[in-house]
This record gives C-alpha cells, structure tokens and sequence, in this order.
C-alpha cells in the first residue's frame, strides 16, 4: 500500500490546509491578487468536487452545475434581503446552509424523473435543459428575482477578503474530506459499481436510482454551498454571472484535467487550471478564450484521464506491452510496431 | 498520490504563485503616473461595445497627455496618465475578478466603468468593498440610486427620458405628418417589457393609442405575422425595441412584404453599424437610439467622431459618452490635484463640468448626473442626429412607400 494513501496522507493533508490558513497572516497577504486566486481555487474546488461525486464516481454526466450555482447564490441574495434586513446574513452558516439544501432539494425533484428514464447522454442534455430552465424562470421572475439585473446585496459588510478565504479553504477541504471517506466506504463502492455497470449493481442488490439521485443531491449541495459563498463576495446575483455555462464546463475541465473519480484530482485541477485562466486573463486579455480552447483540446488529447490517471495509464500500457511480448514470444510471432 | 505527485503538485503550486504577479511581501513605490483601470468587455457578447468603450477611453487619455497630463499636488508636477485594462468578458460575475486584478495586480488608483447595467452594479459593488472611485456610464439611475453608492459616480440617462423621444419627436412635427396608429413591437424580454411598459404610461400621456402591441418573440425567422397584422390596422409608425439580429430581421421582411411606415424608431438594435452593412439602403430612414451624436455642437465633439471614422470607416453614436466618461474622471482629479478615491468622488459629486464631448454635465450631491438620449437617422450609412434638435442641423426624413424610394 502506498503510505501517502493511509495516515502519513492524511497528516501531509491536514498540514497543507493548516499551510493554507495561515497564509492570511503574512503580511498584506489579503492586498495581494495571489489571495484571491486562492480563494477562486477554494470555490472552483468545491464546485469540482460536487461535479466528481455524480459524475468522476458515479458516472452520471451533470451539466446542471451552473444552475446549482445559481440557486444557491440566489438563495443566499433571497434570504439575506427579505429577512435579514437588518444586517446578519453576512457569512450566516444557516444562509450557506440553506442554499446548500434548496439547491440539494432541486436536483432531488428533478433527479427521479430524469435519472429514472435518462441515462449517459441523454441525461446529459436532459440537465443541460434544467440549467436553461433554471435561468428563464430567474429572468422571468419580475421583482422577486430581479429580472435580468438580478439582485444585489449591500457590500457594507465587507472589510477583507480574509472570511471569504477561510470559508472556503473550509468549505473546500471538508468537500475533499467527504469524497476521501466516500471512497473508501461502502457507498463509494457502491457508487462505482453504478458507473462501471448498473445492471450488474442493481443485480447485487445496489439500489441504482437512490444512488444516483443521491449523488446527483449531493453534487447540488456542494455546488450551491459554492454559490453562496461566492453571492457574499460580489453582493449582487444575476442570471448573467451565475447561470453562465461557465461553472458547469471550467470544473468539469479541472476534473478531468485532474482527474476525475479521484479524491485529488479536482483539487489539482482547479489550482492548475484557475492559474491557466488567471494568467491567461492578465496576459491575454480579450484572446485567452482561444488559449483555454486549445488548452481544452490538448487535455482531452493528451490526459483524457487526468493527471493523476497518467502514471497509472502509462504503467497499465507496459503491462500490456509486457503481456503482448510475453505473448508474442510463446507464439513466435514478433509483435508489430 | 505518490511522493512525486504530491511533488509535482507543490512545484506546480510554486510556479502558478510565482508567475501570477508581484511578490506578496513587495512593496509600494512612489507614484510617477496617475494609473487609472478600466474593466471591459473585451471578449463576449458585449466586446463590439466593449472595443468602442476601449478606444474611447485611449483617446481620451491621450488628448490629456498630449496636454502634459495633470498636476498632482503631492507631485508638485504634471504625471502622465496610464490606462489600464481587464478583460471582464461581459459576464458580471468576472467584472469583479477584473476589479481585483486592477487593484491589487495593476495597483490602480481609480477605475472607469465597463458597459451595461448588471456588470456596472458588479463593479460598482466591488468598488464600495475596497473603496475605489468608480466612475459609471451606462447604467440605469433607478438600479444604481437606491444603493447610495459611496464610492461611484454615474452619468447617463433614465429609462423614463429614453422612451420620450419619439413622443417629442412626433409633438414637433407639424400635424398633419404625425403619426396617428403607431405599433409597438418589442422583444419578450425583461428589458424589452421594461421599455415597453413605459412606452406605454407615456402613450397615455401623449394621448396616443398603439394599433398593435404585441411582445416580439426573440430570435425567430419569420415575422409575417406581425408585419400583416400592422399593415391590416394602418400603422403609420413602429417602435421596435430588439436585438440587432431580430431588427435586421424585421425591416428585410418589411420590406420583402412591401409593408413600409413613415416613422421607425429603433431601440437597441437599429444603431450598430451592422445593421446597415446588413441593410444596405434599405436602413435609410430608420431611427436609432444613441448615447452621443458627433453632430453636437460641443467642443471637441466633431473631431472626435472624425477620428473614429478615420480609423474604422464608420459612424458611433456612443464614443462621445464613453470618452466624456474619461474626460470627468480627469477633470475631477484636475480639480482636487489629488489621486485619492475620496478626493476625486468629491470632486465630481454636486460639480459641473463643462465643456465635454457630451455638452456641459451636472451631477448632483449623490453623484448623478442626467444626460439626455438621442435619436439618429440612418442616412446613406450615417447616423444623423434628429433629437436632441440642433439648429441648422439634420431634419428628420418621413420614409415614403419602398417603391418611392431611390
């Protein structure tokens, strides 16, 4: 067994979040544009790790994050401005809570009659469409959502950036946590077996449907908990910013660039690839679509399993090679290059 | 993950930390410019805006160095000025990414504004968080009010005023030409329903009855329904409020269906220059709504709509107020000789300013200002001014029947 896998990796992770607290006390850290990126890295973590439960683990492709996003940030802007008037929503846990479970109770409703008759694409696209849903209704909704301005909350608050960035190193540590023990638990198990063959979990006895509808209310949770947090940084929610296609596709890419159905690959990938588009953005501005484009077409191509699945790949490749040879040499045949 | 992994990960770590910017424990040096940011929309949909707002923005910065740049009083000299960028790609959740980097990579000491209403209130926003000058244009003045912005300015016009126009317009023109059934047709948006609604509270004002008043379904191919509808009930006038793309759209199959009004006014989607290359002639006649016309008589106003023309061959109806956005700001920091937010928000808030590309400007104690909308008239691929009226200026052209025209 490798020991990063057993106690030494979880002491080496807990001292990287210790590492991670404590940045925020060297001096001027929270003036610096390096803080912020952290604290975009925590938040497209959580977002990433939602993703990798319902789809890295259980194999069911969401393109709902988006709207996930946007429920919960629109649950923290509703509550905050309708009963917390007086001030008290800042940083509330019952806030984040709550748009966590609205968020969480969405994709339940929805969940049933999607997961229980749509599958693989299908069920894909069939969320896609939930995202679009999601964003008319918000449109639509006149003064009770702000309409196509959205809603804004006072930034009166707001001192430092310091509590955005301890919440969600929080937030974002305790979404990996729940994955890590996932993994090694039944459930995981039981996930997996999902995405490698429902019809042979189910015949073991997997309840499919719950599972999947589970992961998929698990993988809401998460990513409205990243809405919120990110409503009580930019005060002011709006179909523009927080039903862009963009909080589906750029996480999806950090899992797979990571590696998804992994504990750290969404970790890895959101630090590397929050850097790409960070940097893209200072460097390149007005082109750096095209870099993340290319970046895209180069991660599918060369790492369509992740970072982490590289070392593993490229060991399962010399096994066969090996198998091939060893083949090849009992059949007197010399294998072809 | 293995030991080389976990390696791996924290050389990567390293190097992301080292290449995104100034050192954390780096520290300030004496200011030798005044460095003012600009968050834009540089890529998506709003980057055509976007690209005029930059340029607009360059040149005002220019004229003011070409000047010698601005006596700062803790200088005890004139610092030129520095613009910078951020590409907000016109998602308001990236304006206040954009916003960090200006402040804290760029360092800079105010921030003019992007475009549009939900990306301003975003900037607007992180403007108050870290205490920025944020001078605005191109947001509504019943969004940004309420909020008592502490840290923002803005000048544009209200919806209210907007959606008069034509009613003014029509009240100059003498009887007899006036429109009598006029149609209002626009998109099913918020916005859209937005505009309409007041184009309707202010159609009971100016005793005027719409013969169609239908929503616009956005994006559809084919029009003929609303166009026989309007031709069956006589109308004589269109206001349409929509997309360039659907506005295109209208006039072409107006025109295939030889239905033709004397009066059509358009809103949002009229004034890009695509909709002439799209048009051709057939755009000849047709009111848009505008920001700033090249044709006001305001100094410098002219020259600056040639310089446009001169560089890309067209006409805009929207860099006078961008580059007069710019021109407040610098005046503002003229006035206090300061770089301090504060200094230069007092500046601009309850002060007049004269002598811009858009005219004088006055803002209030709060720190808004009206400026008026303007009506303009495709004529042989230029926009006209029509209103505000300018003496011995443009004369609206009534659109005779398709056949008539040359």
């Amino acid at each position: 067994m490798n020991p990063l896998h057993g106690k030494l990796g979880l002491k080496i992770a807990i001292g990287v979040v210790l590492a991670f607290a404590l940045v925020p006390f060297i001096p001027d850290a929270h003036e610096h544009y390096l803080f912020f990126y952290l604290f975009l890295v925590f938040v497209n973590i959580i977002v990433a790790q939602g993703w990798n439960v319902v789809a890295g683990y259980t194999g069911q492709i969401s393109l709902a994050q988006h709207a996930f996003f946007g429920i919960g940030g629109y649950t923290t802007a509703l509550l905050a401005i309708h009963f917390f008037e007086d001030g008290g929503s800042y940083f509330n846990p019952l806030l984040l809570a709550a748009s966590g479970v609205v968020a969480a109770l969405f994709a339940i409703v929805i969940g049933f009659p999607l997961l229980s008759k749509l599958a693989g694409d299908y069920f894909a696209l069939g969320t896609l469409g939930l995202g679009e849903i999601v964003r008319v209704v918000l449109i639509k909704g006149g003064r009770a959502t702000g309409g196509s301005a959205g809603i804004s909350m006072s930034p009166e608050p707001f001192e430092t950036l310091m509590p955005h960035y301890w919440v969600g190193l929080l937030l974002a540590a305790a979404c990996t946590l729940v994955v890590f023990l996932m993994s090694r638990s039944r459930l995981g198990l039981a996930l997996m077996a999902v995405r490698e063959d429902s019809i042979a979990a189910a015949a073991s006895g997997v309840p499919v449907l719950r599972m999947k509808v589970g992961a998929f209310a698990a993988s809401a949770f998460m990513t409205g908990l990243a809405g919120s947090l990110y409503a009580f940084y930019v005060f002011a929610v709006s179909p523009g910013g927080f039903l862009n296609l963009s909080w589906t596709l750029y996480p999806i890419l950090m899992c797979v660039m990571g590696g998804s159905g992994t504990v750290l690959g969404p970790v890895l990938g959101a630090f590397v690839m929050t850097a790409v588009f960070s940097a893209g953005n200072v460097y390149l501005p007005g082109v750096h679509p095209i870099v993340s484009g290319a970046l895209i077409i180069l991660v599918m191509l060369f790492m369509p399993s992740g970072i982490l699945r590289m070392r593993e790949g490229r060991r399962r490749r010399a096994k066969t090679g090996q198998q091939v040879e060893k083949g090849s040499q009992a059949s007197g045949v010399a294998p072809s290059r | 993950m293995n030991k080389r992994g976990a390696l791996t990960t924290i050389a990567a770590a390293a190097v992301v930390a080292t290449g995104l910017g100034t050192p954390l424990w780096a520290a300030a040096a004496a200011p030798t410019e005044i460095k003012i940011g600009a968050p834009i929309s540089m890529s998506g949909l709003l980057a055509a805006d976007g690209l005029e707002q930059k340029w607009s923005y360059e040149q005002a910065v220019a004229d003011v160095n070409a000047a010698g740049g601005i006596f700062i009083k803790a200088a005890n000299k004139k610092l030129p000025v520095r613009l910078v960028f951020a590409d907000d790609q016109s998602d308001p959740s990236k304006v206040t990414d954009a916003m960090e980097r200006l402040i804290k990579v760029e360092k800079v000491d105010l921030i003019l504004s992007t475009h549009g209403g939900d990306l301003n209130m975003a900037g607007a926003l992180a403007a108050e968080k870290y205490k920025k000058f944020y001078m605005i244009t191109t947001m509504w003045p019943h969004d940004w009010g309420p909020k008592k912005f502490k840290w923002s300015a803005l000048f544009f016009y209200d919806a209210a005023g907007g959606a008069e126009v034509p009613f003014k317009i029509w009240e100059s023109l003498p009887p007899d030409q006036r429109p009598k059934k006029p149609a209002l047709v626009v998109e099913d948006s918020p916005d859209g329903q937005g505009f309409g609604g007041v184009f309707k509270s202010l159609a009971k004002k100016y005793n005027v009855q719409f013969v169609l008043d239908e929503p616009w379904a956005m994006g559809a191919k084919d029009y003929s329904a609303y166009i026989l509808k309007m031709k069956a009930r006589g109308a004589d006038a269109v206001l349409l409020f929509g997309s360039p793309g659907d506005s295109i759209t209208m006039v072409r199959q107006m025109k295939e269906q030889n239905f033709s009004v004397p009066y059509l006014h358009g809103w949002k989607g009229t004034w890009p220059y695509e909709f002439r290359e799209a048009l051709g002639d057939a755009s000849d006649y047709v009111l848009a709504d505008g920001f700033w016309s090249p044709e006001y008589p305001y100094p410098g106003a002219k020259e600056l709509g040639e310089r446009y023309t001169k560089q890309f061959n067209k006409s805009s109806t929207s860099i006078g107020m961008f580059y007069a956005n710019a021109q407040v700001m610098l005046k503002a920091i003229e006035t206090s000789g300061s770089l301090e937010p504060k200094a230069v928000r007092d500046a601009v808030a309850g002060h007049e300013f004269k002598g811009t590309v858009q005219g004088d400007v006055k803002f209030d104690a709060a720190g808004l200002a009206l400026i008026t909308s303007t009506a303009n008239q495709w004529w042989q691929g230029k926009h006209r001014l029509v209103y505000p009226t300018q003496a011995g200026g443009w004369t609206l052209k009534l659109a005779p029947p398709w056949n008539q025209r040359k």
